[in-house]
Order: C-alpha cells, then sequence, then structure tokens
C-alpha cells in the first residue's frame, strides 16, 4: 500500500499505453500536480514525454500532427467542454485521453461526437485523482473544507471523488466507519458508501479469502483533535512543514537570507532525494547528525576530485560528474534548509515554547502552566504566532476550569498586537468529542486510557518535546487491536461488522492531516500493518488556524460567550 | 560433471571414445565426492551475503532487512521453507514410523539439516506467512475502466457518415477534372454537366449566412455537392488541391506548408479568377480539408521527426552494448579470461562514438528552424535536454576502464585461488575414495549418496563454467584412473576445431557481438582442455612403451 507507487504505476501505464514516439501531456490545474509529485521532469523526458501542456491553457494553434497527445485531466464540465473543443480541430495527431476519476456517460458520448478526425486512440478512467505526499500519506490540497461547520459542497464533492479514486487505486471494496457525533465525517462517508453501491461493476473485487475483515476505511474528524496541528514539531518533515512550509513537494526559499541562487524554491521529494526518504521521521537531533555524515562523506569526495593530476583524472571527473552533481546538490539543500531550521528554533525559543505545548497538551497543572504561559506571552521574546498557539492549547485546555484566564491572557496578547479573536473562534470550531475526551479529564469508563496515562506518568517522559500523542494514534491501537469499535466509530450502510481487525486501513481526516499523524501511521507500518492516511489538506499551525477562521464564518459565539470582547478581529487586521 | 561432459561431446563428436569410458567409472566415486568440501557451505545461507543464518526464520528476517530490495529473493526463499516443511513433516511422519534413516556419516546431508529446525519452524509459521509483514510487497496496478469500446460505438456510425459522404466529394472532384477545359465558360459548362445544380429558383436565402439574394448578392452554386451560397460564403479549392485529394500519391512541393496552414489561408486570399479553382460550398470545403489533413500526415515526415527516428535508433542499437559493457567490466574484474581488456576499450570507444552521434545529431535538431515561442520550439529544446541527461546519465557514467595491470593481478590472484581449491579437491577426493573403499560393504545409504552427488555435481558444473579457462579440473582424475586408449594423432581433428573456433571468436570480437564471445570462449576452454589431457595421455602411453 504505497500511494506514491500507484500514482506512478497509472501514471506509467498511460505512458507505454500510448507507445513509443514524441509525447505531449496535457493535463489540467489539479492533475499537473499529481504527475509533479509522482514524477520529475527529467524522468518524464526518458519516457519521450517533452512536452506539459494545460488543457485550460492552451499555448498556440500550431499544430503537430506527429506528437501523440496524452490527455490526463479530471472529469470536470469544463475539461469535458475544452476537449470537446480540441478534437473537433485537433493540434496533435492522436489522442490517449485518460479521466482521473469516473466519467458520466453522457460525457463520453460527447466527446465520442467531436472526435470527427477519428484521433482518439484510448479512452480510459484512471484513479489517480489524489496527491501522493509520502508513501503513506495522500492529500487532496483542499485548503478549507467548511462552511459554518458544515461541509463546503464543492469540496464534499472532490473528497468523495478523492476517496473513491484511492479505493479504486488499490482495488479496495471497504467497510466504511466515521466518528459518532461528527456531522462532516458521516456525510462522507455516507457519499462513498453511495458511491460504492452505484458503481458496483467497478467495485465488484474479489472477496478476501477465508472470510478475512475487508479492507477498513475510516473517517475521522480534525475537529475532534484540534491540538496536534497547533503544537511544534521536531521530525524533520513535519518541521519544515512548520517552519518554512512544504507546498506540493515545494518549499520556498525566497525569504530566507543568504541562500544561493538555484535554491529559492527545493523540491522534497522522497521518490527522488534519498537523504530525504531516509530522515523523513529523523528528529532534530538525529537529522544534524546524518548531514555532518554526508557533508564528510561530500568532502572526501570532493578531496578526491581535487587530485587532479592528469588528464585521465580530469576524463574522470567528467565521468562521474553525474553523481557528483547530485550528491552536491542534496548536501548543499538539506543543509540550507537544517540551517534554517536551526536559526528559527533559536530566533523563536522553540525549545521553551514546545516544552510548554507539551505541557500543557499533556498535563493538568494549571496554576504553573498559566504562570509560564503569562511569562512568556508577556516577555515578547517568543513571536506573536507562538504566544497565540499558547494561548489557543490553554484556552482550549482550561476552559471549564474554576480558574480559567483566558480572557486576561487574550488580553496580554492582544496588547502585544497578536491576533487575539481566534482565540473564540477556535472554542467554536473544536467539537463536542475534542471538549470532552482530549484532555482525558478523568473519565471513569475509559480504564483502558486511565490505566495508560498512569504507567505514562510512572515510566516518566523520555523527550520532552515528544510527549504529545496524537488522537489517531489511540485510534489505530483500537482498530489493529480489534477492540469493539461500533459505538465511536459506528459502520456505514448495514453490512454485518466484522470482528476481526482489518489487514489494511484508510483513514481519512476531514480538516486535514499533519505529519505528525503520518509519523504515527509510519511506525505502525513499521511494525507490518498497513495503513494510509489522508486529509483533505496536510496541515502546519498557520494553515490550520486559517481553515479554522474560513470554518467559523458567521458561526454564533455559544462557547466564548464570556470573551465577547475578543470576537472581533481589531480593525486593520485580518 | 556429468552435464559438462556431454557438452564437450556435443563440440566434439568423433572423440566419443575416451569419454564414455570416463563418464561411467568417474560417476560412482563422484557420488561421495564433495559433500564435505569447505568451498560448499551448508546451511541457512543469505544468497547474497553468504553467511548462515542456521534457521529459516533467522534467515527470512536477515533477508528482509538487509536484503530489502530483493523482494523476489524474499518470496522465493518463503515459499522454499514452507515447501521443504511440508515435505519434512511428511518426511518426519514416514522416517518415525520405520526407524532411523539414514547412517552416522561425517558429513551433514542437507535434509537432517531441515528436519532438525523443522521443529522451530511450525512454531513460528504463521509470522513468516503473514502477509502483512511484506510491507514492500510488490503493488499491483490500480483499477481501472475502458471506455474506448463505447467511445467507438457512438463515433463509428458518425465517421462512416462522413467518410461515405467525403468519397462521393472526391468521386466528383475526380470527375470534374477528368478533361477539364481551361476556358471558364466551357469549364462552367462542363462542371455543370458532371454535378446536378439546384435549382437557384428554389433559394430565396443563402442557407449559410440567411441573407436573401438579389442584384448585389448574387447565386452561386458549389461544384461538387451543387448547392447554392453567396459569394462571401464561397470556399475555392485550388486545382492542384483537388488533384491531390483526387490521387494522394503525387506529392506536391507544397504540401507541407498548405498542410500547417489548413484553410485559413484560403479564406483570406480569396481567388483572382475561377479558372484555378473550384468554387465550394463550406460544408464540402470542411470535409475535404479533413480529408486531405489526414492524407497529408500519413505521408508527412519533417525533418525533426526523421531527427528524432535517428536519435531513437541510436539508442536502441547501444543500450545492449552499454549492459554488455557493464557485464565485462565486471567480469574482468572478478578474473575471468573469457574477455580481454582490449574488448571493454573498443566497445567504449563504440559507446563514446555513439553519444558523439546523438550529442550532434540532437544538436542539428535543436539547429532546425522554428518559430520563436512556439510548440515545436518547445519540444527541440526538450528533446535536446532529453538527449544530453541521457547521454550524461547512460552513457558517460560507465564506469571507467580498468587498469591492464590490475586486471592481470586479479586474474593471477583468481588463477591461484582455483589451483588451491582444485588441490584440496583433489586431496578430499581422495580422502573420498578411500573411505568410498572402506564403506565398500555399507550401501544403505544409497538415497543420501545420490542427491548429494547430483547437488555438487552442479556445484562443479558451475565452478567450472566460472574458473573453467584456467586450469583443467579433469586433471584431477588421470592419478586415480587407468588411462582408456590413446587416440590421437597428430592431424587431430581437434585442433582443426579449436582453430575454427578461435575464427569464429575473431569474427564475434570485430563484430562487437560480445554474448558470442563468451560462450565460444568457453567452447574453446573446452576443447583446449581437451586436446591438453590428450596430449598427456598420448605422452603416457608414449611413456609406458618407451621402456
Amino acid at each position: 500500500m504505497n500511494v506514491i507507487r500507484a500514482i506512478q504505476m497509472y501514471i506509467d501505464k498511460m505512458i507505454t499505453d500510448a507507445g513509443p514516439g514524441m509525447k505531449l501531456l496535457m493535463m489540467d490545474r489539479e492533475t499537473i500536480s499529481i504527475v509533479s509529485m509522482a514524477f520529475a521532469q527529467s524522468e518524464m523526458l526518458q519516457k519521450e514525454v517533452f512536452l506539459f501542456e494545460r488543457l485550460d491553457s492552451v499555448r498556440s494553434n500550431e499544430k503537430l500532427k506527429y506528437l501523440k497527445c496524452i490527455v490526463f485531466v479530471r472529469p470536470t464540465k469544463d475539461n469535458i467542454f475544452m476537449l470537446q473543443q480540441e478534437l473537433q480541430c485537433p493540434k496533435f495527431g492522436s489522442y490517449y485521453i485518460y479521466f482521473s476519476n469516473i466519467i458520466p456517460r453522457t460525457d463520453i458520448k460527447i466527446l465520442a461526437e467531436s472526435d470527427e478526425g477519428e484521433s482518439v486512440q484510448d479512452f480510459k478512467e484512471v484513479y489517480a485523482d489524489y496527491l501522493p505526499v509520502n508513501p503513506n500519506l495522500f492529500s487532496l490540497h483542499i485548503p478549507s473544507c467548511l462552511q459554518a461547520l458544515s461541509w463546503n459542497p464543492e469540496a464534499l464533492e472532490r473528497s468523495t471523488q478523492g476517496l473513491v479514486s484511492v479505493l479504486l487505486s488499490f482495488k479496495f471494496r471497504p467497510a466504511i466507519r466515521y466518528r459518532a457525533g461528527s456531522t462532516a465525517a458521516q456525510t462522507l462517508a455516507k457519499k462513498v458508501h453511495e458511491t460504492i453501491n452505484k458503481e458496483t461493476a467497478l467495485f465488484s473485487f474479489r472477496p478476501p479469502e477465508d472470510g478475512a475483515a475487508p479492507p477498513l476505511l475510516l473517517i475521522l474528524d480534525r475537529r475532534d483533535d484540534p491540538i496536534t496541528p497547533l503544537l511544534n514539531q521536531w521530525t524533520y518533515q513535519a518541521m519544515v512543514h512548520e517552519l518554512l512550509t512544504i507546498n506540493k513537494q515545494r518549499v520556498d526559499l525566497l525569504r530566507v537570507t543568504g541562500v544561493p541562487k538555484d535554491l529559492k524554491e527545493v523540491v522534497l521529494s522522497t521518490e527522488q532525494d534519498e537523504f530525504y526518504a531516509n530522515n523523513l521521521y529523523a528528529n532534530f537531533g538525529e537529522i544534524a547528525t546524518t548531514i555532518k555524515v554526508l557533508m564528510d562523506e561530500f568532502q572526501k569526495k570532493a578531496n578526491d576530485q581535487r587530485k587532479i593530476e592528469s588528464i585521465a583524472d580530469m576524463k574522470n571527473f567528467v565521468e562521474t560528474y553525474p553523481q557528483f552533481r547530485k550528491m552536491s546538490g542534496t548536501v548543499t539543500k538539506h543543509l540550507v534548509l537544517i540551517s534554517e531550521l536551526s536559526v528559527q528554533v533559536g530566533q523563536q525559543q522553540l525549545f521553551e515554547v514546545s516544552e510548554l505545548e507539551q505541557e500543557i497538551a499533556c498535563r493538568a497543572d494549571h496554576s504553573t502552566q498559566l504562570q509560564r504561559v503569562k511569562r512568556l506571552v508577556s516577555e515578547g521574546k517568543i513571536s506573536s504566532a507562538n504566544a497565540l498557539r499558547l494561548v489557543l492549547l490553554y484556552a482550549m485546555r482550561y476552559e471549564r476550569h474554576a480558574n480559567c484566564d483566558t480572557s486576561g491572557l487574550l488580553k496580554m496578547l492582544h496588547d502585544r498586537g497578536g491576533r487575539s479573536h481566534i482565540v473564540p473562534r477556535m472554542l467554536e470550531y473544536i467539537s463536542t468529542v475534542a471538549r470532552q475526551e482530549l484532555f482525558n479529564t478523568v473519565k471513569i469508563t475509559d480504564a483502558v486510557k486511565l490505566t495508560r496515562n498512569l504507567i505514562k506518568e510512572l515510566k516518566g517522559v523520555e523527550n520532552v518535546y515528544a510527549q504529545h500523542e496524537c488522537v489517531l494514534k489511540g485510534t489505530l491501537e483500537e482498530v489493529i487491536k480489534g477492540r469493539p469499535l461500533d459505538a465511536q466509530y459506528p459502520i456505514m450502510g448495514n453490512e454485518v461488522p466484522f470482528r476481526r481487525p482489518p489487514a489494511e486501513v484508510i483513514v481519512f481526516i476531514v480538516g486535514g492531516a499533519t505529519y505528525e499523524e503520518a509519523l504515527a501511521v509510519h511506525r505502525y507500518n513499521q511494525e507490518g500493518h498497513r495503513i494510509v492516511l489522508g486529509g483533505t489538506t496536510i496541515h502546519n499551525s498557520e494553515s490550520f488556524i486559517e481553515e479554522v477562521l474560513a470554518a467559523t464564518v458567521g458561526v454564533p459565539f455559544k462557547h466564548s460567550r464570556s470573551l465577547q470582547q475578543f470576537h472581533h478581529a481589531p480593525a486593520g487586521t485580518a | 560433471m556429468n552435464c559438462k561432459r556431454v557438452s564437450v561431446h556435443a563440440v566434439n563428436d568423433t572423440m566419443a571414445n575416451p569419454f564414455d569410458m570416463h563418464e561411467q567409472e568417474s560417476a560412482p566415486s563422484g557420488a561421495f565426492l564433495l559433500p564435505t568440501d569447505s568451498e560448499i557451505l551448508e546451511g541457512f545461507l543469505c544468497p547474497i551475503c553468504k553467511c548462515d543464518l542456521r534457521t529459516p526464520e533467522r534467515l527470512t528476517v536477515h533477508v528482509e532487512h538487509e536484503h530489502s530490495e530483493e523482494q523476489d529473493l524474499l518470496k522465493s526463499l518463503k515459499e522454499i521453507f514452507s515447501i521443504a516443511r511440508q515435505g519434512i513433516l511428511k518426511g518426519k511422519k514416514r522416517s518415525a514410523a520405520g526407524g532411523p534413516g539414514g547412517p552416522e556419516g561425517t558429513e551433514p546431508s542437507p535434509p537432517r539439516t531441515f528436519g532438525a529446525e523443522s521443529g522451530v519452524a511450525i512454531g513460528s509459521a504463521g509470522t513468516a506467512n503473514n502477509p502483512l509483514l511484506q510491507p514492500g510487497a510488490s503493488q499491483p496496478i490500480g483499477c481501472t475502466c475502458e471506455h474506448m469500446a463505447y467511445f467507438k460505438a457512438v463515433r463509428s456510425p458518425r465517421l462512416e457518415r462522413y467518410a461515405a459522404e467525403t468519397n462521393k466529394l472526391i468521386i466528383r472532384l475526380d470527375k470534374l477534372l477528368d478533361g477539364l477545359p481551361t476556358e471558364p465558360d466551357q469549364k462552367k459548362r462542363h462542371e455543370q454537366s458532371k454535378v446536378p445544380w439546384i435549382d437557384g429558383k428554389l433559394v430565396k436565402l443563402c442557407p449559410t449566412c440567411a441573407k436573401s439574394f438579389g442584384i448585389t448578392r448574387r447565386q452561386h452554386h458549389c461544384r461538387v455537392c451543387g448547392s447554392v451560397m453567396c459569394d462571401s460564403c464561397s470556399r475555392f479549392l485550388t486545382l492542384e488541391e483537388a488533384g491531390r485529394l483526387v490521387n494522394p500519391t503525387v506529392i506536391s512541393p507544397t504540401a507541407a506548408s498548405a498542410a500547417l496552414d489548413g484553410s485559413d489561408t484560403q479564406a483570406a486570399a480569396p481567388p483572382p479568377n475561377e479558372s484555378n479553382h473550384f468554387r465550394v460550398c463550406e460544408h464540402c470545403m470542411r470535409l475535404l480539408m479533413v480529408r486531405m489533413e489526414m492524407q497529408d500526415w500519413k505521408r508527412e515526415r519533417p525533418l525533426l521527426r526523421q531527427y528524432y527516428e535517428a536519435l531513437g535508433r541510436e539508442r536502441v542499437g547501444i543500450e545492449p552494448h552499454i549492459g554488455m559493457y557493464r557485464r565485462i567490466l565486471e567480469s574482468l574484474y572478478e578474473g575471468d579470461v573469457i574477455y580481454r581488456l582490449s574488448d571493454v576499450s573498443t566497445l567504449r570507444e563504440k559507446i563514446g562514438r555513439s553519444a558523439e552521434k546523438m550529442d550532434s545529431v540532437s544538436k542539428s535538431l535543436q539547429a532546425l528552424p522554428t518559430a520563436p515561442g512556439s510548440r515545436e520550439e518547445a519540444l527541440k529544446k526538450a528533446i535536446r535536454l532529453g538527449c544530453i541527461s541521457y547521454i550524461k546519465e547512460q552513457m558517460l557514467s560507465i564506469p571507467p576502464l580498468p587498469v591492464e595491470e590490475e586486471i592481470k593481478r586479479i586474474q593471477a590472484r583468481k588463477r591461484a585461488e582455483t589451483e588451491r581449491r582444485l588441490e584440496r579437491e583433489r586431496r578430499l577426493a581422495l580422502e573420498a575414495f578411500e573411505r568410498l573403499e572402506l564403506q565398500a560393504g555399507e550401501t544403505a545409504d544409497r538415497q543420501t549418496g545420490s542427491s548429494s552427488s547430483s547437488s555438487t555435481a552442479s556445484t562443479a558444473e558451475m565452478t567450472n563454467g566460472r574458473y573453467g579457462a584456467a586450469v583443467s579440473t579433469m586433471d584431477n582424475w588421470s592419478g586415480t584412473q587407468t588411462h582408456g586408449p590413446a587416440g590421437g594423432t597428430t592431424s587431430d581433428p581437434l585442433i582443426d576445431q579449436i582453430n575454427i573456433v578461435k575464427g569464429y571468436i575473431r569474427q564475434a570480437r570485430a563484430a562487437l557481438r560480445f554474448d558470442e564471445v563468451a560462450t565460444l570462449e568457453r567452447n574453446l576452454s573446452e576443447l583446449t582442455q581437451e586436446f591438453y589431457y590428450r596430449q598427456r595421455l598420448d605422452t603416457d602411453t608414449k611413456q609406458s612403451e618407451a621402456p
């Protein structure tokens, strides 16, 4: 179960099906990202795909009849219309059309009727309709999926399609479970279930042998775990995303000073960058050591190369040039990234902030924590974004504490120009489940959790910056161990629920997944489980706060009535 | 070893006699020959790093961790173990019933090793076969859904209708062109006689632009379908184009440019007179132009495409050579003598030349004139880029030539090693032979003996094939054997054979067919060994005759 491999195989198939010869790949806004996350352009060149164009911004009417045109687009109305136009006066010799999802029959008819030049050679649906981020992580790149805390219809449609395509690309006909209490998760589960039942021909896969449980599609809601995206991260990928933002494998380094010209934007791909693939989940300390080793190795090689005494040596150097170049590129890229990370860690005092964040997330100690938050927020040494995060965490954690002083903190935050209006919005965003269970305020019923916490307390803390465990981790444990799920995660439809744990699990988080959760999934996969995580997007704290703001526009203030003075953004700020 | 003999046999038909003897005599002793040889490792060996892991579980885990890239290996390993396990379990039951099987010997026999471990194996069989524990297992391609059949079902009737209509128009064009007068009045009469024109009185409005006809807007007839339209809605087909449509095999020099511009230029520059054009309606023009485009496309071979095809041919031609180059280098570094250093350097030169050629072809492809900012220009650049990276990554990055002394050193070491090994084998063989005599009475262990003999024979065969050229393994036997009848004269067909093979090798080398070289070299080494062996026999017999 590797989402990157799944997409790569689809794209490979498209290209090989078109046969040998010069090829052009015609894509749309979304599929171009899908392709670029699976293959580098140089790899495509070796597959004889030389030109890349967008169906919606065609370069010219120039005709190149000796080119084969591979069309890979989503089945939207706009794309059908544009493709119809294209087929009516074809610019290329032959067309191989691949839709990234289920296409209505009427649309096929429209296109067939437009193909007067008999130029269409192939017409298929391939289900590569999601962005493969890591082998175990996919995204649909929907930055904001809720409006007034219920689904934005377009986002719902796109999420349904995305999930259906993930299922088809793994040939799964799953049992679908959703988080009880979350209408968003339930709606999506229902939609996916409906599609599966409608497209019975597509989903007619052989059921698993000897009555094993079918794969599980588990739909969760970000509103149930608003803590995870707010914490500072210390593993490489998560850290880069938190501090520098990874956008579809690309990191923009324009703002960073002292970066070489050719590294203003770097690509982080597990497929093309071995160092990155190996250190995705390494923590900050480890990675510093690793880069040192890499540097030494590189320097050794560079020194070897410097000993150029004869022409033969020089030739040798040139002959090993590609690898040399590749290696030097990797070293510099990661060196730049890591040094920038450590600059940020120092400047923002992230060690101190992160420790307090973890404390608030994992331990109940109101008065000490309040004092520490107060000190950090008022001192002004930390950035206002970090101050906001501390206040957010505090406000959620101690919302019902007798001595809760959120308004006092908000005042301090407001005074130093922080975006204090976000806090009430966050309190409206989080779900009832999060309120009741997130900080496991000793519910006697939940004995398992209680003992687990006790054990944790006894064992002490290994790493103060990584105490927090995302909710997903516990959820997955219950799934894997085959504990009864029906109460918290009811099954969609009237299928008989299987008691045995499923062999494959696809988790989808409405409202965005995080790299911390990807790490949790990775750890389970290392133990031999087969889990893939997906989300409407991949969040860092910044993008998550934006999503919360977008989702709570026009929502009446119920839980944060006492914070009325902070309900609106100060004039001049967004 | 038996297989080896047979192959020599085939090459050398005339010399059957001594080998038959040889074979019969060596077979029984061969059965006990090699099991204790320290060169042949036993146990649960990792096929990659050759270390003994002692239990199948540890081996599986080891392969999973250390050689995770070798997925098929892991799979086959697991299969073997599960098959072996079943076999052993059955075997155990049977042997338990029938008493202990096989005498106690010093040499460990593989079945017993498996048997000893089977108890452990059963307990953990579940985890070893658990599909969950194979995270990297190859993943099948996802679902796809084919719509081409439906697409064609919708498209075909439409296309057929268009095709029929177009064909009708082309037949009419043919009739029109046949004996077409140049004088305008006569031309018009000729046109009208071939195609029935619609009665103009019945048409009040131009069917295309819906404007009424009158003195200023006169009626015109389409020369191919006979319908009526106004002047501004008329299109014009040049006689030359008409000729091409009727007879597509005739290639006119302007064909390519006309096809590129399409009908746009026709509309933009209306003809000054009607003598060299046919007036046609828009509908007919479109059908005819679509047909013409298709015809042109089939014939069209622009320079860019020709260059690109040349590049592709070059690449297809050189790819096997690159692989061969790497293989030869590997074999050289292993100390084999099948290939020579000169072979790799010729091959390297060829790859270098091919790289240069690809470079120059792609350069001239890039130099083709194209409009700036056009799709074709981008295409040119991309092809060149792809070509450069291919040359860099595939052709220039091949490992450098080895130094001659180094190769010689490696070969010398290899030779020494082989000799040592042979020495040891000979000693062991002798020991085994002695043991055989000791155990002459106990023939009980027939089964174990034959199974190990077949495995050792194949090992010997393998090592022979690999290092065969260095020293003749068959010599070993000469000591323990009685000599067969001598069968060689000076006008030896063997020498002829050797010379012929040498000639073939020269030819294959010259043609850079190194796979053939390798096979022939192996044949040659077998032949020469055979030759030396027989020489020795000769001298032996001479010596024995002499006193």
